[in-house]
């Protein structure tokens, strides 16, 4: 009975995948077909399972935020049981601002006044996690991919710099940036496009774990 | 010469037709193969044998972040990867006393966490397992949600694979302050930097596809990582060539038999190199 679940579920994610393919690659584009008579309306009706499937996962996306926040207070409500403090504050914030929106007409005013800046104080902070970070690459990687990796990031940081004595650091530092880092951050981006490619395909197969049990 | 929006739709057909086949055909002779090895001691997973025995000898769980990856966005193949990943990797944390807990920032990526944790965890999975701090990319909630819990459950290590930006840093740091291991990936490139200049292991790229090749002796896992290898490895020579073309037309003196035998050189010497990798 197991295996008939695992294979019918297999099969419909197949079937839906390959049909939104074959619709999003082959719909509202007659040009496609060549001399084909009908071909615009054939066009248009290979189009139409991709639109109404595109949509449903739009709405489906949409709901989820619902299973978030049940998933958000059921983690805290938890944890406050246990009288863990962050998590207390969390669901007494949670009701508060609940009662807030719905008394005050979706009054948003709570969410410029309280989460912009702590956010914003957040982001801060990251500045310096990030310096620490930095300072620590050779303590972390003491080989010639760290020092190069230190080297560069001092270059690009000094030539940021309006000082006019670092003028000729500025040019190395844009060197920098335009050919070797562009060069990399291409190579990896292409990397992550075809691995992301294969993985696509194998879900659009139905060949990915989640349905196979 | 930019290509029409005609002739890019069939080549993509192509592409996608030509990778399924790939797929399939590299799942066909993997199976019939046994396991060559377990990848243990691959680049990037020297210490995690060690946070999971830790995990196990202290009852510590392991956690696991999928970051911004999204199921129903453009994120969603990185979110079906890394779920294979982290499922491989609580099959191997089995004789511990606590599940890993998986956290999120995408709410439509808590049924795949769930989903995840129910199929590769023996005992019985709580749904707090899952856990999703708000809201989307580059989320600082989630990385200030995510710092704090490291506190309180104190995991043993921590995975960090998907999609992250630069609040990666908050999330490192928190760790390395409390002294626990960290390995992170990120398809970001911002994300990636901060990996590999914070994390104690780092993935590269498309490594994040792979990674669960190198965990598990499915054989499948190793056929879809070996499909990667092949398209990877077709781009590289591809883009050797054109190289080469170029080069052979801006110097007029170097002859077409001499970039040619060039070419079959660079062939051969990445032949030997991709064997040896």
């Amino acid at each position: 009975m197991r295996r008939m679940g695992i294979a019918f579920s297999a099969s419909v994610a197949f079937a839906v995948g390959v049909l939104t393919l074959i619709s999003l690659l082959l719909g509202d584009h007659p040009e496609l077909y060549g001399n084909v008579a009908g071909a615009e309306i054939w066009a248009g009706l290979l189009a139409l399972p991709a639109a109404v499937l595109l949509r449903l996962v739009t709405l489906t996306v949409a709901v989820t935020i619902v299973i978030g926040i049940v998933n958000l207070l059921h983690v805290h409500a938890g944890r406050g049981l246990r009288r863990q403090f962050y998590s207390i504050v969390m669901i007494a914030s949670f009701a508060f601002t609940m009662y807030w929106y719905l008394t005050r007409q979706g009054d948003t005013s709570l969410l410029a006044a309280v989460q912009v800046p702590i956010e914003s104080a957040l982001a801060a902070l990251l500045f310096l996690s990030m310096a620490q970070g930095g300072a620590r690459v050779m303590k972390k990687r003491a080989d010639i991919w760290g020092l190069l990796f230190v080297t560069v990031m001092v270059i690009v940081l000094l030539g940021t710099l309006p000082l006019p004595a670092l003028a000729p650091l500025r040019e190395w530092s844009d060197w920098l940036m335009d050919i070797p880092v562009g060069a990399g951050a291409r190579a990896i981006l292409l990397g992550i496009a075809l691995g992301t490619v294969v993985a696509g395909v194998r879900i659009l197969l139905g060949q990915d774990r989640s349905y196979r049990g | 010469m930019p290509l029409d929006d005609t002739t890019v739709r069939v080549y993509s057909i192509i592409f996608v037709a030509i990778t399924a086949v790939l797929i399939f055909t590299a799942r066909f002779f993997h199976a019939r193969r046994s396991r060559r090895s377990t990848g243990q001691g691959a680049a990037g997973f020297e210490r995690m044998p060690g946070w999971i025995g830790q995990g196990i000898e202290t009852g510590r769980p392991l956690h696991l972040g999928f970051g911004g990856a999204a199921i129903g966005s453009e994120k969603t193949p990185i979110a079906a990867a890394e779920a294979e990943f982290f499922y491989h990797i609580i099959r191997a944390t089995q004789s511990s006393d606590s599940a890993p807990l998986i956290s999120t920032s995408s709410a439509a990526t808590v049924p795949l966490a769930q989903d995840t944790i129910r199929r590769a965890w023996q005992g019985d999975p709580q749904w707090k397992q899952a856990q999703w701090y708000p809201q989307g990319d580059r989320s600082i909630a989630y990385a200030a949600g995510v710092s704090a819990m490291m506190g309180v459950d104190e995991p043993a290590g921590h995975v960090l694979a998907g999609s992250f930006g630069p609040e990666l840093a908050l999330m490192l740091n928190s760790a390395e302050q409390l002294g626990q291991g960290t390995l992170a990936v990120s398809d970001q490139l911002d994300g990636g930097a901060v990996a590999f200049a914070m994390a104690d292991e780092v993935l590269i790229g498309e490594q994040m596809f792979s990674a669960a090749a190198h965990l598990s002796t499915d054989t499948t896992a190793l056929a879809d990582a070996r499909v990667s290898d092949v398209w990877r490895g077709l781009l590289i020579i591809g883009l050797s060539i054109l190289l080469l073309i170029n080069l052979s037309a801006q110097l007029a003196s170097v002859s077409g038999t001499l970039v040619l035998a060039a070419a079959l050189g660079l062939l051969v010497v990445s032949a030997l190199l991709f064997r040896r990798s």
